[in-house]
């Protein structure tokens, strides 16, 4: 595949599928406060797949909405982590964590792509960014440090979901195209300073990290490789438009 | 099991009442936060409304997505409600200042004074007594929202409003004054501004910009 289109499949599956996933808590949060700043991310993140799958027209793929709402599991991009289901709210609190590290320090490296219409779209919305990982962070340091209970559950989540945040940054055929082009730093580059800093905020907490990097990454997205969990999602997600794909809303 | 049209909410297989309501401790709540935004640079912090929250950088979570996801923002601000110490209200015509105990006339016009000149020796001396500065809302008319007027350096909150009176009393109508330590109050950076960038583009989140109206005569046109 083009590495642009590599590079723009990958990133706005991710937004996409998480988006969706996120804004499963939305009247279902903890508390009134939160359930509007969670819903509200998740909100977010649904407009960065709207302007990632943007470009992806102007460089001629089908429509944003065509893209999103008809294809199935197999033709995804997205990494595993952002499948899976909500679980409770100490999971999905880890993986808000831990995709939005990844995805602040992503866009911070897309801020000077060589790809300028990508560029100024991680230029535009990196502020956006910050606030989710603010959000995270703030939680993270706050629960890791509370009850015994609350600690457990993140440690216990942390540990769970570990191999699947390093299911991020699995490379796809296009990866040595898309450094020498100069349109991302890669993968691993993106991986060592996701590291630094999520182990940054984890050394506040009472959080046991591992070793993170001798884990076993859960890959396979990336090259349509899905749980059982994205199907559905989809069929979900996609039950309004395909009643009539042609409505004008 | 509750059976539900959103499937969300099968996935939670609730039963179909619900289960008894147990006894809570006393005080089992968050505490209240009150905030103020900034609309635009160099414009005065007005306030917006309260959040519960267990502490003050979740109170900011919570603040920016309340009453900073719609419509311009450049800062926010927010202070523990209890940390507020305000004045009676009055009509308004009248000033919450007149509403002040009187000063014994010793106090009520202190010799030079550094919270009121530039002397930067008498400020580090004030400092070191355990004068503090506080920030100083004022509310212009029942209804309206307080908002910003300005610093002054006091000894305590009720000190503050005082020396507010000698400082910004001569502003009317002011129908009730808010005091805050300066220490209380967690606000957000400058560099941190580009939180807000896209605020104002998200028009999805207004009601406004579905044309639902339209849509709707459209329909009974093409149905009639």
């Amino acid at each position: 595949m083009d590495p642009k289109l590599d590079l723009l499949y990958r990133l706005a599956d991710d937004q996409l599928i998480l988006g969706h996933r996120n804004s499963e808590w939305n009247g279902l949060g903890p508390i009134l406060e939160e359930d509007i700043a969670f819903s509200s991310m998740a909100q977010d993140k649904l407009g960065h797949s709207l302007a990632l799958y943007t470009l992806l027209h102007e460089l001629g793929e089908a429509e944003p909405d065509t893209v999103a709402f008809t294809r199935n599991a197999p033709q995804f991009h997205c990494c595993q982590l952002v499948e899976l289901p909500i679980g409770e709210y100490d999971f999905s609190l880890t993986r808000h964590f831990l995709f939005d590290h990844a995805e602040l320090l992503r866009f911070e490296a897309l801020a000077t792509s060589s790809y300028e219409p990508l560029a100024q779209v991680a230029r535009k919305l990196r502020g956006e960014l910050k606030y989710h990982a603010l959000h995270a962070n703030t939680w993270m340091k706050r629960l890791g440090t509370a009850t015994e209970e609350a600690i457990e559950r993140m440690q216990n989540a942390l540990n769970f979901t570990l191999p699947y945040a390093l299911g991020i940054f699995e490379k796809t055929e296009a990866e040595a195209e898309i450094i020498s082009s100069g349109l991302f730093i890669g993968e691993d580059e993106l991986r060592s300073r996701w590291l630094e800093s999520i182990t940054k905020v984890l050394s506040q907490t009472a959080l046991e990290v591992p070793d993170i990097l001798a884990l076993t990454p859960v890959a396979g997205g990336r090259y349509g490789q899905h749980t059982e969990h994205l199907q559905p999602l989809l069929d979900e997600m996609a039950e309004v438009f395909r009643l009539d794909p042609t409505a004008d809303w | 099991m509750i059976q539900s049209h959103d499937p969300r909410m099968n996935r939670l297989g609730l039963p179909d009442a619900p289960a008894p309501a147990v006894a809570k401790e006393a005080l089992d709540q968050f505490g209240t936060y009150e905030v103020f935004h900034q609309k635009k640079e160099g414009a005065p912090f007005v306030y917006v409304g309260p959040v519960h929250a267990p502490e003050a950088d979740v109170a900011f979570l919570f603040a920016k997505e309340q009453f900073s996801r719609r419509f311009a923002c450049t800062g926010l601000w927010v202070v523990p409600t209890a940390a507020i110490t305000l004045t009676d209200y009055v009509g308004d015509t009248e000033s919450a200042y007149d509403t002040l105990p009187l000063l014994a006339k010793s106090s009520a016009a202190p010799a030079p004074d550094s919270r009121y000149t530039d002397d930067t020796a008498g400020e580090e001396a004030a400092y070191a007594a355990g004068e503090e500065d506080y920030d100083i809302f004022h509310l212009k008319k029942r209804g309206k929202a307080h908002q910003h007027v300005g610093k002054v350096r006091a000894s305590s909150p009720a000190d503050a409003l005082q020396v507010a009176k000698a400082v910004f009393g001569e502003q009317r109508p002011v129908v009730n004054v808010w005091a805050a330590r300066s220490a209380d109050i967690l606000r957000s950076d400058d560099e941190d501004r580009d939180i807000w960038t896209t605020t104002p583009e998200k028009k999805y989140r207004d009601a406004i910009s579905y044309k639902v109206q339209d849509r709707i005569e459209k329909f009974k046109a093409e149905n009639q």
